[in-house]
């Protein structure tokens, strides 16, 4: 009996010491990885950098991390997701070193942990639709009705005779926030609509549902949705760069105070040029471009 | 003798369980604290939630009830399963099927929540929509329909637990007096196994009230009352998660704490209240 | 009618079994048909040579070999704390039953069974928080936190468990270890626990199994969705169960899908594997001792 408890532990201890080992080999090695330019700001930095917040931003994090850990074996950066609220309350305890929100901070959370935020990307919201309904056009007076429950069925908005299946986002929403705020100038959205908890969600239920309407972050979509014009503006990424299509929202970093050393270099890489690109090929608009 | 003989493990364990306990309890007050304090307690549990109406209310009354029905519905569908399953493992299922039948089992307790949640969202809430043209195919059914199935490999491994070496002395017991197999596990085996069967009922039931993600996924989430099986519904659970990442210091977020408690209570509650109702019936 | 009684009650038994396996069936050939293309070296280890990464010389960021790693690791600590307390509070609680301590006790396992997973993970956060403003200034979200609050979780389940295995076993070998002059810590060892051992097993995996795929808890105590090979115990971690809820959350095209999947897939095998080995571990012991079989 107790040969059998002794082999157990030495083999979990085995798992547990096959994973420790990893770190430290990683951090040893340094071959093999491309030359860092001249002005490299990470070219004296060292350690970790944890991030947290809203679930939107991973990718656009992710792909910064990996650039930055591939090219400076000896920098470790963790990305975590967690919601925009969960994101300032870990950077404000001190838990991470920066957290992500998607929408703006709100006033408590400015003065109770002393936030600094730095604003990354633009993202738009649109309404969304089965790619087999044949609407094809809202205006926001229809998105309004329908969203509040007195419009309930599609063959009012110009389609087929059927009930429309309402989808809204849940509270801690940054997706949410703004779609009401600019989308349906802060109109009611009906207590009976299902309440998904991400774009992912979203996307699921609306493109298995041809009688869904619901809303998702322009980042999101892809075939398996379809965006009707608001007001006669085509959701685009470009439209919404130029300010033609009104229902955006900026992604934040926020630090505790202002950031140093390799936080800071971080956030300079994310708001400048490169991170600009990654922003981009993640589905988001650049800052840059003018907001 | 040694410190090894002499110590008593098993009572250090049991304390040092019982002091978790007293962690989390202690946690949990902690955090409604200032809920009682500021007397906001009473509203959270009076009306609905609607934040985001002129008047907002942050009640979560309606959730306490959805959970309570999602769970009992859950419980009502997988127990009579779950000692099918067993009955069959234990005594009248074939001896060449037994062992497969009991890897079967094991394999399923380790699908995560997550899948469960995901391929109901995929497979069982379109299957919905069939049955009326009005619902979106997520709410109550679906929801009780999928946690059924989650908490039925619990509840089995359980009474497998329970019934385990017993069964061949009864069923040798009953052949000889001449009952069929099934006739021994009705009349013997399964009085005998009482406490496993309320252990079983209560653990499915606590995992059913205490589960997120198959109740986020699929039950729809809309605050309010449900006046029918295929309304949009949202339990204390799902409640909890969706109102987690909101701003720490918004109205919103002190229901969380609330929602906690209350649910908390729930489940210790039940447990205790089956607990008391089967132990005075039950042998030692 | 007795007769019948029976008959029904085993019709219906082979119908539950029969249901069982149906879905059995059914979830692994659904996961499989949408998940099995995902599969392959490069959904394990990303681009680039497979040794490197498994001798963790190079940093693996498109595959989610870190993730099974941190799985396999949450698994081994949480069952390292879990298992000796778990079991050993279970042998106490069927060694007292009636008892007054007894009594506290079993109701301190049954209100712990109850507290649901997330609230198990706001409580570790919670905690993290607490440790920070007081003792322990430098305490944050990471591996330990998680391996001691999924312990938490299945902690009751291990003693409840155990408990009723014992308890099940007939007086008489209760009575075999006194009879022979043996102390109760001898009987425990030499007797009882061999013989209960399969309801003892029983609990071990499901205690394992949600371990293993539990999402809520990790979620608030250090589960990230980047994070390369977990360094220690107190850096972050990724895991499975997060990746797939992650993917399932924020799928950004049907590759993520078919990611998800297949990372159901690997956990499913993952976990599957842990009890064929526990099993295997469990006939080794039988044949040794000779016990019964």
């Amino acid at each position: 009996m107790a040969r059998i408890v002794t082999f157990v532990c030495l083999s979990l201890a085995l798992v547990a010491f096959i994973g420790c080992g990893g770190e430290s080999a990683e951090k040893a090695a340094s071959h093999d990885t491309p030359a860092a330019g001249a002005n490299d700001p990470f070219a004296d930095l060292s350690g970790t950098l944890d991030i947290a917040g809203g679930t939107a931003h991973i990718p656009v994090m992710e792909e910064a991390a990996r650039e930055i850990m591939t090219a400076h074996p000896g920098i470790n950066i963790t990305v975590a997701g967690g919601g925009s609220g969960v994101g300032a309350r870990k950077v404000g305890e001190g838990l991470v070193q920066i957290g992500n929100t998607g929408r703006p901070l709100s006033e408590d959370e400015i003065q109770e942990y002393g936030l600094v935020s730095h604003p990354f990307a633009v993202d738009g919201v649109c309404a969304v639709v089965h790619p087999d309904n044949p609407v094809a056009e809202l205006t926001r007076a229809q998105l309004q009705a329908a969203f509040a429950g007195e419009i309930s069925n599609w063959r009012e908005l110009g389609g087929p005779d059927r009930p429309i299946h309402l989808f809204t986002r849940d509270e801690a929403s940054g997706t949410r926030k703004v779609f009401w705020k600019k989308g349906l100038d802060k109109g009611e959205i009906s207590e009976g609509a299902n309440v998904v908890a991400s774009n992912g969600a979203m996307k699921t239920a609306v493109a298995q549902d041809s009688d869904a309407l619901g809303y998702v972050s322009v980042g999101h979509l892809d075939d398996a949705l379809k965006a009707p014009r608001l007001d006669g503006v085509e959701v685009t990424q470009a439209n919404a760069a130029a300010g033609v299509y009104p229902v955006t929202r900026k992604l934040f970093m926020n630090t505790k105070g202002e950031p140093t050393g390799l936080t800071a270099a971080f956030i300079a890489f994310v708001q400048g040029p490169r991170g600009a690109r990654i922003v981009q090929d993640s589905g988001y608009i650049p800052l840059t471009a003018g907001h | 003798m040694s410190f090894f003989t002499r110590f008593r493990f098993e009572t250090a364990a049991a304390w040092l369980t019982a002091a978790a306990v007293g962690a989390v309890l202690l946690f949990l007050l902690f955090s409604v604290w200032p809920l009682l304090v500021s007397g906001e307690i009473l509203g959270t549990l009076r009306g609905g939630w609607r934040p985001f109406a002129a008047e907002p209310s942050y009640g979560i009354g309606p959730m306490v009830l959805v959970s309570l029905l999602m769970a009992g519905g859950a419980v009502l569908l997988a127990f009579p399963l779950a000692v099918g399953v067993a009955m069959f493992i234990h005594g009248t299922g074939s001896r060449r099927l037994r062992g497969p039948v009991q890897a079967l089992v094991a394999f399923l307790t380790g699908v995560p929540t997550v899948v469960y949640g995901f391929v109901a969202v995929i497979l069982l809430v379109p299957m919905m929509r069939h049955l009326d043209a009005g619902t979106t195919g997520y709410g109550l059914l679906p929801a009780i329909l999928t946690l059924a199935l989650l908490i039925l490999p619990t509840m089995i491994l359980v009474l497998d637990a329970r019934l385990g070496r017993q069964d061949r002395l009864w069923m040798q017991t009953g052949l000889a007096l001449g009952m069929s197999p099934g006739q021994t596990l009705q009349h013997v085996l399964l009085p005998q196994a009482r406490g496993g069967l309320v252990t079983a009922m209560v653990l499915g039931l606590n995992r059913a009230l205490g589960d997120t993600l198959v109740a986020l996924m699929v039950a729809g989430n809309a605050a309010r009352l449900p006046e029918g099986f295929l309304d949009s519904v949202r339990s204390l659970t799902a409640h909890i998660a969706l109102v987690l990442a909101t701003d720490t210091f918004s109205p919103e977020y002190r229901s969380v704490a609330a929602a906690a408690l209350v649910l908390f209570l729930l489940t210790s509650g039940l447990t205790l209240g089956i607990r008391y109702l089967a132990s005075s019936g039950e042998s030692a | 009618m007795r007769r019948s009684g029976g008959q029904l009650l085993t019709l219906f038994s082979w119908l539950a079994a029969a249901f069982l396996a149906l879905v059995c069936a059914g979830l692994v050939i659904f996961l499989v048909a949408r998940g099995w293309g995902g599969l392959g070296a490069g959904f394990l280890f990303g681009d680039g040579p497979v040794w490197s990464a498994l001798a963790g010389r190079r940093p693996v960021f498109d595959g989610i070999w870190p993730s099974v790693v941190g799985t396999l690791q949450l698994v081994a600590g949480a069952s390292l704390l879990a298992l000796p307390v778990g079991i050993l509070t279970g042998i106490h609680l069927s060694e007292h039953p009636q008892r007054p301590p007894g009594r506290v006790l079993r109701l301190a396992v049954d209100v712990l069974a109850g507290v649901p997973s997330i609230i198990m993970g706001l409580f570790g956060f919670g905690m993290i928080l607490v440790l920070r403003h007081t003792f322990f200034k430098q305490a944050n979200t990471g591996l330990l936190p998680a391996m001691i609050c999924l312990a938490l979780l299945v902690l009751p389940y291990l003693a409840r468990t155990t408990e009723n295995a014992l308890q099940a076993l007939p007086e008489s070998l209760r009575l075999a270890g006194p009879s022979l002059g043996l102390t109760t810590g001898q009987s425990l060892r030499r007797i009882l626990l061999p013989a209960a051992r399969p309801g003892i097993l029983s609990g071990v995996l499901l205690a394992v199994g949600r371990v293993a795929e539990d999402t809520a808890v990790i979620l608030m105590t250090g589960a990230v969705a980047n994070s390369g090979l977990p360094g220690s115990l107190t850096g972050k971690f990724q895991a499975l169960p997060f990746d797939i809820y992650y993917l399932a959350a924020e799928h950004r095209g049907p590759e993520d899908l078919v990611r998800a999947f297949a990372t159901a897939l690997l956990l499913l095998g993952l976990t599957t594997a842990l009890l064929v080995a526990a099993r295997l571990i469990l006939r080794g012991m039988d044949r040794r001792e000779g016990w019964n079989r």
